[in-house]
């Protein structure tokens, strides 16, 4: 029985399904990791800077992971030796010693039919001149990549032999390439695409914070991550009063920063404490002291119950029927005696407030009339 | 999420890293631990073409002996092979290295026994585990502290490496000086051309040497330092001092050699002295 080798196919010219979706899921990756690390800059916010420096890694990381038995199943194939005939060849360019020249190539495997196969391969500029149409080369593809085939520039002296001693008949066309399948740009639109919808997708994620209202008034004391210790700040101190105004995008009221801010004020030795009268905006820290030797009614400021002020700021701005609160602002005080807080909220359907006792919990409601 | 958080997620993830490395370095598993070394013998050598590159090395027809099968493979340097040959002689022994059961994936390598333990990924995460570490120390209580986590370390190795060097750079002079020298000359001077979108068109000249030792061994060599006008070298005559047990290690220049020597050690000991500096400083600062 004779059996007749058949001639090589050309390369795959569709995707499969799973690459349509590798395509989709890497645009998606680089489009929300990238629209993570612009937002999250826009809004100082750490976590999705993290998150866009970490997605990309961890796709790369998965894509590794995915690709790693097919990557090892192909190192484990020998690939094939054999000799070709050069049919033509012509430089493409070239501003180094070595330049990029377009073989073609007419293949001749052991036991199998010749093909023809066009190939760029870089060549030294002093190596040029051994390669000329008619001449003998040695050549290696892998088995199942025929068209993928590579000149051995330095063959053993045994493919040197053969190659002096051969004669290889020029096969007819079409010759096979290893350019990318036709249906690449779909590949490439899918990406782009899948890449928008990505950024877009975290985009509308943080719609609110990017597009809300921007005065410090009107951001909710939760919108913002935790402060940043290091981030700008204008401090003031007297012996009468302290002020602390927080640059831009910052707010008093995010995680643990009002206590940091009126720490600020009374740092140092001797530092007075007691307090008459703390007001606090959303950037804007005021602390007038007791003076000293006063017998006025003042309060540590220790005293503060700082965990529960976000919550009374919120409570009194979402709760007292001011829909749309423009201004805000917490007064704390002990000159009644006991400390009090007051939260008053104004915007256009009026004002309203709510008190606090010392301990954060809620002793008063004056709803917007 | 604070930043101690993020700092704990990094350890967590690199201790997690080198927990795995460090296992499979014990199971021996490891790519290093696993991969076939043998050496190779070089059976010829082609002399290298005047105004070629120099990137895939000298030109070698090497033959090797798969210990699983017994089977004997002859190959070249060829493309993407690992290690460049820069010195090759008929007969000369190479490291040759590849994944069990694949020796047509062979790789050629100046250290046969480089990565053999398979600990370099998990030492690696340590060490970021480390810098993390001295950062957060150096926000948390003070930049003296990275004075300190920097300083502490370099000296250490600095101590290790220092007595190494001196003893490799006086054996490598006592070998290089042990023997007659021998004529050679520049046979070839290579080219490379690279162009860089910054720096524009760069060309670096790599000359090549040819002697013939005092028992025979024809040796040919690329020479990248100790030539003035590399460009132009071709057909200098020069004469050769090498090591007779190792004609690899070679000069034309030995006074140069001894030069190298006193940089090598002022190195060395400079080196040492930056880390003892960068230590202390950073424990007067902390102390006071």
């Amino acid at each position: 029985m004779t059996i007749t080798p058949a001639p090589p196919s050309a390369p795959p010219t569709r995707s499969t399904p799973l690459d349509l979706a590798r395509v989709v899921l890497t645009g998606a990756v680089i489009g929300s990791s990238l629209a993570a690390l612009v937002v999250g800059t826009v809004l100082g916010h750490v976590s999705l800077l993290v998150g866009g420096l970490v997605l990309p890694i961890a796709h790369g990381l998965l894509v590794l992971a995915a690709g790693a038995p097919e990557r090892a199943r192909r190192r484990a194939i020998v690939p094939c030796t054999t000799l070709a005939r050069i049919e033509g060849l012509h430089a493409t360019g070239g501003e180094t010693s070595d330049v990029p020249v377009r073989f073609d190539l007419t293949v001749a495997p052991d036991g199998r039919p010749a093909y023809r196969v066009e190939s760029t391969q870089s060549v030294n500029l002093v190596d040029l001149a051994d390669y000329e149409p008619g001449g003998i080369v040695v050549v290696q593809y892998p088995p199942h990549q025929p068209w993928a085939v590579k000149l051995v520039k330095r063959p053993t002296p045994e493919w040197e032999d053969r190659a002096a001693s051969a004669r290889i008949n020029s096969a007819p066309g079409p010759a096979l390439t290893a350019k990318p399948p036709p249906d690449g740009s779909v590949g490439g639109y899918l990406t782009l695409l899948a890449l928008l919808l990505g950024a877009a997708a975290v985009v509308f994620a943080f719609r609110a914070d990017l597009f809300g209202p921007e005065g410090p008034a009107d951001r909710p004391p939760s919108a913002a991550g935790p402060a940043d210790p290091g981030t700008s700040s204008t401090t003031i101190v007297s012996a009468a009063s302290g002020t602390v105004a927080l640059g831009p995008g910052q707010s008093l009221f995010d995680g643990g920063r009002l206590r940091l801010a009126v720490d600020s004020l009374t740092q140092g030795d001797g530092r007075n404490r007691q307090a008459l009268t703390v007001v606090a905006q959303d950037r804007l820290l005021t602390v007038v002291f007791t003076p000293a030797g006063s017998q006025a009614p003042g309060f540590d400021l220790d005293a503060l119950p700082y965990p529960r002020i976000p919550a009374l700021v919120r409570e009194a701005r979402t709760t007292l029927g001011v829909r749309s609160p423009q201004t805000w602002q917490l007064t704390a005080e002990s000159l009644s005696g006991a400390l009090t807080l007051r939260v008053g909220v104004a915007g256009a359907d009026g004002a309203a407030s709510l008190e606090a006792n010392g301990h954060g919990e809620i002793v008063r409601r004056v709803p917007a009339r | 999420m604070g930043w101690h958080a993020y700092l704990a997620l990094w350890c967590v993830v690199l201790g997690a890293v080198a927990v795995v490395g460090y296992g499979r370095s014990l199971a021996g598993v490891t790519r290093g631990q696993r991969a076939v070394r043998v050496m190779g013998r070089i059976e010829r050598v082609t002399e290298p073409r005047h105004g070629s590159s120099g990137r895939e090395g000298i030109a070698v027809v090497v033959t090797f002996r798969d210990p699983a099968t017994g089977q004997e493979f002859t190959v070249t340097n060829d493309g993407e092979c690992g290690d460049r040959i820069s010195t090759a002689w008929t007969g000369r022994e190479v490291g040759i290295r590849y994944p069990p059961g694949r020796p047509h994936a062979y790789q050629f390598t100046t250290d046969p026994d480089a990565g053999r333990s398979g600990l370099g990924r998990p030492n690696f995460a340590v060490f970021l585990i480390y810098v993390g570490l001295v950062v957060v120390a150096s926000i948390d209580w003070g930049w003296p502290w990275a004075l300190i986590g920097f300083g502490v370390p370099w000296t250490l190795l600095s101590a290790t490496y220092l007595p190494r060097a001196v003893r490799d750079t006086r054996l490598r002079i006592e070998g290089l000086a042990s023997g007659d020298p021998v004529p050679g000359r520049v046979i070839a001077v290579l080219k490379d051309v690279t162009v860089d979108e910054d720096s524009g068109t760069a060309t670096r000249h790599t000359p090549v040497v040819a002697f013939t030792t005092h028992d025979g061994t024809a040796v040919t060599a690329y020479r990248t330092t100790g030539l003035s006008d590399p460009a132009r070298s071709r057909g200098r005559e020069l004469t050769i001092h090498y090591r007779p047990d190792d004609p690899a290690v070679f000069t034309t220049d030995l006074a140069a050699e001894h030069r190298s020597r006193v940089g090598e050690i002022a190195f060395a000991v400079g080196s040492l002295l930056v880390g003892v500096a960068a230590a202390v400083a950073g424990g007067v600062l902390i102390a006071g």
